[in-house]
């Protein structure tokens, strides 16, 4: 064993030892410009924020159509799958809408056209709480506030929605 | 509305608009091997249930916990255990209450249920993840508060 020791020279231990250090220095200096370049593919998060609802764009009417996707939620205890919906169309600005279907007043779902008496309006079932079609609500009905809008963006022809916000503060 | 803090803070607020009681019937045993897997399949399947029905309706509804009991329990006796659930219940302005199951033996007690039965016949999937389940579940919420917007 000790003869063993006694091979490496004073030569090549600099030698390890330099390469060594030097190399984690080099390293250290890399880190910071290499993590830069490559952060936007490790930061997908701007996108995150957005899902793809499966809904061409060319595909969107005038006549508000129902889509659902998913989102991973996580709350404190429990990590899960929630199921998104939305109401999606095209306002007379050719401009794409995309309306949540709860209820401003206590969170029902609303259907578009669910009433025959009220054509071209949003419909709560457990009230009779009634929204226009660009989702005001109606007087005279519980609901006090609009139907909440989602986020949209298209990227390759698709729909993509992100979060509902209150209208109005937006 | 969910029994659960935050609902409940909403509801002490706004209960004039709630009056709808789902209170799902729940079975539970650990005898008989064979069986308890697909009792707590069928229990796990209904809380997934009840729980989208509540989202769908959330606003007029209030989904309390289960009520649950031993699956070789005398029916008779249960309900009037269960009575006591529902005047407490009907402290509260509640109208109606609807106890959806997918055990079919509270079928023949129906007539003496303090509410209306929901009895579902159950749904065998591999996965409760796949698509095919969600799409069960999807159009029992919908035909069930079709049936519970009725009552209304």
């Amino acid at each position: 064993m000790s003869d063993k020791k006694k091979q490496v020279t004073r030569r090549q231990f600099l030698n390890y030892t330099l390469t060594g250090v030097g190399g984690f220095m080099a390293a250290g200096l890399l880190m910071s410009p290499l993590r830069m370049a490559i952060d936007p593919v490790l930061q997908p998060s701007g996108d995150g924020d957005y899902a793809n609802v499966g809904l061409a764009v060319d595909d969107i009417t005038k006549d508000p159509q129902p889509v659902e996707w998913e989102i991973e939620q996580v709350d404190a205890w429990y990590k899960s799958d929630v199921t998104q919906k939305a109401f999606v169309f095209k306002d007379d600005k050719d401009e794409i809408v995309a309306l949540s279907p709860k209820c401003t007043h206590l969170g029902c779902m609303v259907s578009w056209e669910g009433s025959e008496s009220h054509p071209d309006q949003f419909y709560c079932p457990c009230h009779d709480g009634r929204f226009t079609k660009d989702g005001t609500n109606i007087e005279g009905t519980p609901p006090t506030e609009p139907l909440h809008e989602y986020e949209h963006k298209v990227e390759d022809g698709m729909l993509f929605l992100g979060k509902a916000y209150p209208r109005g503060e937006a | 509305m969910q029994w659960q803090q935050d609902d409940i803070k909403k509801y002490v607020q706004a209960k004039e608009y709630i009056d709808t009681i789902i209170m799902p019937l729940q079975p539970f045993h650990l005898t008989k091997d064979e069986k308890i897997a697909q009792t707590s399949y069928e229990n796990e399947i209904l809380t997934i249930f009840s729980n989208e029905l509540e989202k769908e309706l959330s606003g007029r509804t209030m989904r309390i916990p289960s009520y649950t009991y031993v699956r070789s329990a005398d029916k008779e006796k249960e309900i009037e255990r269960m009575k006591t659930w529902v005047t407490d219940i009907q402290e509260q302005p509640f109208e109606h209450l609807f106890f959806p199951t997918f055990d079919m033996t509270w079928k023949k007690h129906e007539i003496n249920l303090p509410g209306n039965l929901i009895w579902l016949p159950v749904t065998q999937v591999e996965e409760i993840q796949s698509k095919e389940f969600k799409k069960w579940i999807h159009e029992n919420v919908l035909q069930v508060s079709e049936l519970i917007r009725s009552y209304w």
